[in-house]
This record gives structure tokens, sequence and C-alpha cells, in this order.
């Protein structure tokens, strides 16, 4: 029992880690906050859906295709929608309801296009298990931890060594300053975007052969990884990756052993909770608190 | 001065007052039915609400994703107060909107040091809380995701005719309170608060306790529509607390334009009438909500009475011009007449 629930936190957890990741590098690139990140995961599933299982692409192209895809979404998003808002200098607020009108439309397009039915995404490493230290699990499901754990690796180490990575954080930090260094800020945040859509579009293929592709996958995971974003210190890539897997670990013993009547509302208690008591996070992260 | 201006706005007050009376009538002259009666009571309402929610968001720039929670919490406080001890109308439609102004400033107590980004994360879980709470709550007291079904007892029954002229009377009061709050000094420091919050607090605003007071008033306005909503729909489930209810109260806002008077009415109009009309398009419903916040964010920031407002200037800067151009033609033939 304890085993199972351990490797299914884990796993959920991964995925939140993912999402708060996307979450953490907008805010970390661009000081912004998108609410439309979940519903990149359900565009991933579908686009990964369309190439793998409709197109018969191999695996592995077609994780590359909706990885690339996914980053041109990101960028028209940025260009066409964040961009213009920003060149208005709107308060940051209006960009919020921006992206949660984009998930609105992003919902119901992938509705029309594909209908209200869950439809099924075929398993990709056939249906071998793995065994690790006396645990069993699905071959996908420790695929899904490794990739979140390297994609958290790579993403730190591109912001923090690359020179393009410090050059997003500079845009963040003071536009003005780093546009006189010479630093092409407005690319800077298309690339941020971007790259945050094309990370939940990998979440999304690694999502839909575990639960099925449905309009709302990504919607509601979307919006309890801004639990695990919190949780490890907004803007943190490591605290993405520990908050979301302690929120995904929670959830899991605490349905598993206790009650499975409130799970959906811990995501958002321990939200609510660290908001309001420890809003720097685990990390301590700042940039949350006003006056 | 006042006096002066009540004055001259006295028969544009008196015929608006005329037509709000005639307007049931007309209505249900023309369609026959009482349904669009409904529809206007449920726009009235909405009044109420989405003015709640300009307070908080237009005057005091504070934002909220979890409104709608409100508006579910004075509905289901009241409904239930209803089915359980089959209380009047005008006991639970208090106690609702009370409960909800209550935790409306209990949440800003700890919500008002955040920062925007963050306060919106806040309500968003304060609203999807609200939200499972309902929806399975301990020992099923809330009905559930059934909803509850109010058998109202009040004076007012089914005759949507005489809901409309109560409704009414709630939206005239609401919003002459709006107004004067506005006007008040509270108001002023609500708009500082949203101009630059640190200038505010050095002008010694005690910017913590005008943001609750803000939240509270804005609570007690969305609470009071939705004890008034059940009532007056006889239903509610825990569907209305969920994010999509809040984005339509700010679509509507935005919609219409923020932080006037007008701007709310419009905007709850227009939508709500637009709603109506593609509702054979329900599926997509959320679809034009979506489309609608964008257009109105990215090209009419001002919402259609912002806009409006700017078309209205432009032309009477442009016939000031055109004047002017003319008058100072005018010296100038006089001048060269007299040299």
């Amino acid at each position: 029992m304890f085993k199972i629930l351990l490797i299914n936190g884990l796993i959920i957890g991964g995925v939140y880690g993912l999402i708060a990741l996307g979450y953490s590098l907008i805010y970390r690139a661009s000081g912004l906050m998108s609410f439309a990140q979940g519903d990149m995961i359900t565009l991933g599933a579908y686009l990964g859906l369309t190439f793998y299982s409709i197109l018969r692409l191999p695996f592995f192209l077609s994780f590359i295709l909706t990885f690339a895809c996914a980053f041109i979404v990101g960028v028209l998003l940025e260009k066409g929608v964040i961009r213009a808002l920003l060149n208005k200098s709107v308060l940051p607020i209006y960009i919020v309801l921006a992206t949660i009108a984009i998930s609105y439309i992003i919902q119901n397009a992938t509705q029309a296009l594909f209908g209200t039915t869950t439809l099924r995404f075929p398993q990709v490493f056939s249906t071998a298990t793995l065994t690790i230290s006396g645990i069993t699990a699905q071959t996908e499901a420790f695929a899904c931890l490794v990739i979140s754990l390297a994609l958290m690796f790579l993403l730190h180490l591109f912001m923090t060594k690359t020179k393009f990575g410090t050059a997003m954080r500079s845009a963040a930090m003071d536009p003005l300053a780093a546009e006189s260094c010479g630093i092409n800020t407005s690319m800077s945040t298309g690339i941020t975007w971007a790259l945050a859509a094309a990370i939940a579009s990998i979440a999304g293929m690694l999502l839909g052969p575990m639960y099925g592709v449905y309009t709302t996958l990504g919607s509601v995971v979307g919006r309890k990884g801004f639990a695990g974003a919190v949780v490890g210190g907004y803007g943190n890539m490591y605290g993405a990756m520990v908050g979301g897997i302690i929120l995904g670990l929670v959830e899991t013993f605490v349905a598993g052993y206790w009650t499975g009547t409130y799970k959906n509302l811990i995501a958002y208690a321990i939200l609510i909770l660290f908001l309001f008591v420890k809003p720097t996070g685990i990390f301590n992260e700042k940039a949350i608190q006003d006056v | 001065m006042n006096i002066l201006n009540i004055q001259k706005k006295l028969p544009l007050i008196v015929g608006l007052a005329v037509l709000l009376c005639a307007l049931p009538f007309l209505v249900r002259f023309v369609a026959g039915n009482q349904y669009p009666l409904l529809i206007m009571c449920i726009i009235l309402i909405y009044i109420i609400a989405v003015s709640g929610l300009d307070i908080l968001f237009g005057y005091s720039g504070q934002i909220s994703l979890g409104h709608a929670a409100f508006f579910t919490l004075g509905a289901y406080t009241s409904g239930l107060l209803n089915i359980y001890f089959n209380l009047p109308l005008y006991l639970t439609i208090p106690a609702g909107t009370i409960l909800a102004t209550l935790i409306g400033a209990l949440l800003a107590y700890p919500a008002s040091k955040l920062k925007f980004h963050f306060l919106s994360l806040a309500t968003v879980a304060f609203g999807e809380i609200t939200y499972y709470f309902l929806y399975k709550s301990p020992g099923g007291f809330t009905r559930d995701f059934k909803g509850i079904n109010v058998i109202s007892i009040g004076f007012l029954g089914e005759d949507y005719l005489k809901w409309y002229f109560f409704l009414l009377a709630f939206v005239v009061i609401v919003l002459l309170g709006k107004t004067s709050l506005i006007k008040s000094r509270t108001g002023r420091a609500f708009i500082s608060i949203r101009e630059n919050t640190h200038a505010a607090d050095g002008m010694g605003i005690n910017v913590r306790k005008n943001k609750i007071i803000a939240f509270a008033v804005s609570a007690f306005l969305t609470g009071l529509a939705g004890a008034l909503y059940v009532h007056l729909i006889k239903y509610i489930s825990p569907e209305t607390s969920m994010q999509k209810q809040s984005v339509l109260f700010l679509t509507m806002l935005l919609f219409g334009g923020t932080a006037s008077i007008m701007g709310t009415i419009m905007g709850v109009v227009c939508i709500e009438v637009l709603m109506e009309a593609i509702r054979p398009l329900q599926e997509y419903q959320m679809l034009f909500y979506g489309v609608l916040l964008l257009i109105v964010i990215v090209a009419l920031p001002g919402g259609i009475y912002g806009g409006l407002k700017n078309v209205a200037q432009n032309i009477r800067k442009a016939a000031l011009k055109r004047l002017g151009r003319n008058t100072d033609n005018q010296k100038k033939v006089e001048k060269g007449g007299e040299a």
C-alpha cells in the first residue's frame, strides 16, 4: 500500500512539478502569471495523440513535433496577445485575464475538433512494467518522473549558466535597463512563454497514456500546479519541482490513508495556507508581498 | 451648485424612472410571456453583483477570480435557512448577505498583503474550496452536487413583475450607495490605493484596512445578489461557484467598463442579452466569454462605456477645434478689416 501510494504520489507530483516549472519560468523571466499553462497540457496531449495515434508517426518523432508545435503556439501567444498588452502598458491583471480567455478558447477549440469523449492514448512502452527495488510500476510512470527531473535540471542550467538565460532573467528584472544593455526583451519573453508551453506539452504527452485525453485534462492539473509553485517558492526552478512532488505526495497519501472525499480540496487548501502563512515558499523566493 | 445640478438633471431622472417602470409592462405585452421578465430580473441581480466586483476591481484595483464564491455563499445561506428553518425572505436575505460579508472580510485580512498575481491565486483557491465544500459537504447538509430547491414562501411568489420592481428598488439603492461611497473619504482612499499603493501609504492612508473594507463591501453586494438570486430562481447548485461564473462577472465588468456606474449596467445588459441569444450554442458558451474577454482586453481596455466616452470626447474636441478655428478666422478677418 505504502509503496503504491508513494509511486503514484511521485508520478502525479512530477506532473505538478512540470506545470509549476512552467509557471516559475514565466514568472522568473517576465514577471507575469499565466492561467493558460494547464491548457497547454491539453493541447500537448491532443497534439501528441494526433501525431502518434492518428498519423501513426514514431513516438520519438511525434514527441519532437509536439514540442515544436507547442513552442510555436507559445511564441504566437506571446507575440499576438501578451506583447500587444505589454506594449499598451495595461495593468498586469489584464494579462492574467487574457490568459484565462485563451484557456477557454483552447478548451472549446479542442472540444470542437475532437469532441467531448475521452480519447485513448495508445501505450508507448507497450504494457511492460519496471521493477526497481521491489516497487513495480508502469514504465511510463518512471519515464514521467525521470523526464520531469531532467527538465528541471536543464532549465535551471539554462537560466543560470547560459548567456541567453541570464538575458531572460535581466529582461524580467528591469526591462528598460535590459533593453539599454542591448538585450532583445521582446524576444526573450517570447522564448520564455514558448518554452513554458513546450514543457506543458511534454506533461500532456506524459499524462495522455495514463489518464486518457479529454478537453479539461489540463485545466484542473494546471490550477493545482499553482499550489506546487507557491509551496516551492514562486519563481524558483527547484522549488517548483519540490513543491509539485510534495503536493502530489500529500494529495495521494491523504486520499489513500484518510479520505478520498476531499482529494481536490487539499491542493487549494495547501495553496491558500502557504499564500497566507509562508508566501515565499520553502525556497524563500521573494517578491510576493505587497505593502 | 449641487441642487442646481439635480434640477438640471431632473427631467432626465424622471424620464429614466418612467422608462424603467414602463419597460416590464411593455416587454410582457410584446413577448406575451414571463420569460423576458425573468431575464430582466437576472440582469438586475447581476448589476448588484458586478457593482460589488467593480468596487473591488474597478475602484480599489484588487483582483478577485473567486467572486462567484461570495455569490454562492449568499445564495446557499439564504436558501438553506429557508429549507431547514422555513424562515421568510426578509430574514434569509440579510443572513446570507452578512455571512458573505464576514467571510469576505476574513479572507481579506490575510489576503490584503498579497500582490495582485498572488491575490488572484488566493481568490481562485477560495473559489475552488467553496465549490468542493458545497459539492461534498460534511453530512451532506448542502445537499451536495444536487443543489438546493428553495420553496420560497415570500410575498413575491412567481410574479416576475413584482420581482422586477422589488429588485429595481435594490439596484437603485445599491447604485446610490455605491456613488456616495466612491465620493466619500473611503472611496477616495480606494482609488488612491489603485493608482499607487506606496503613495497612498505615504499619504497616511491605512492601505490594509481600506483593502479589507473594499473586500467586505464587495462581498456584501455580491452576497446580497446571491441571496436574492436563490429566491428568484428557487434553485442553486455548487456549479455556480466555479471559476466560470467568476469569469462571467469579470467579463461583464470589463466589457462594460470598470470604475463607473453606467459601465457596469451596460456590461451586464449586453453580456446577459448576448448569452440569451446564443443559448442554443450553450456548449460553446465559454468560447464566447473567452473571445469577448480577449477582444475587450486587447482592443477596448476601457470597455464599451469607456470607448463611447472616448468617442464623445473626440467629437466634442473636434467640434470645439473647428469652432475655435472658425472664431480665430473671424478674428483675423476682423483684424484684417480693421487694418
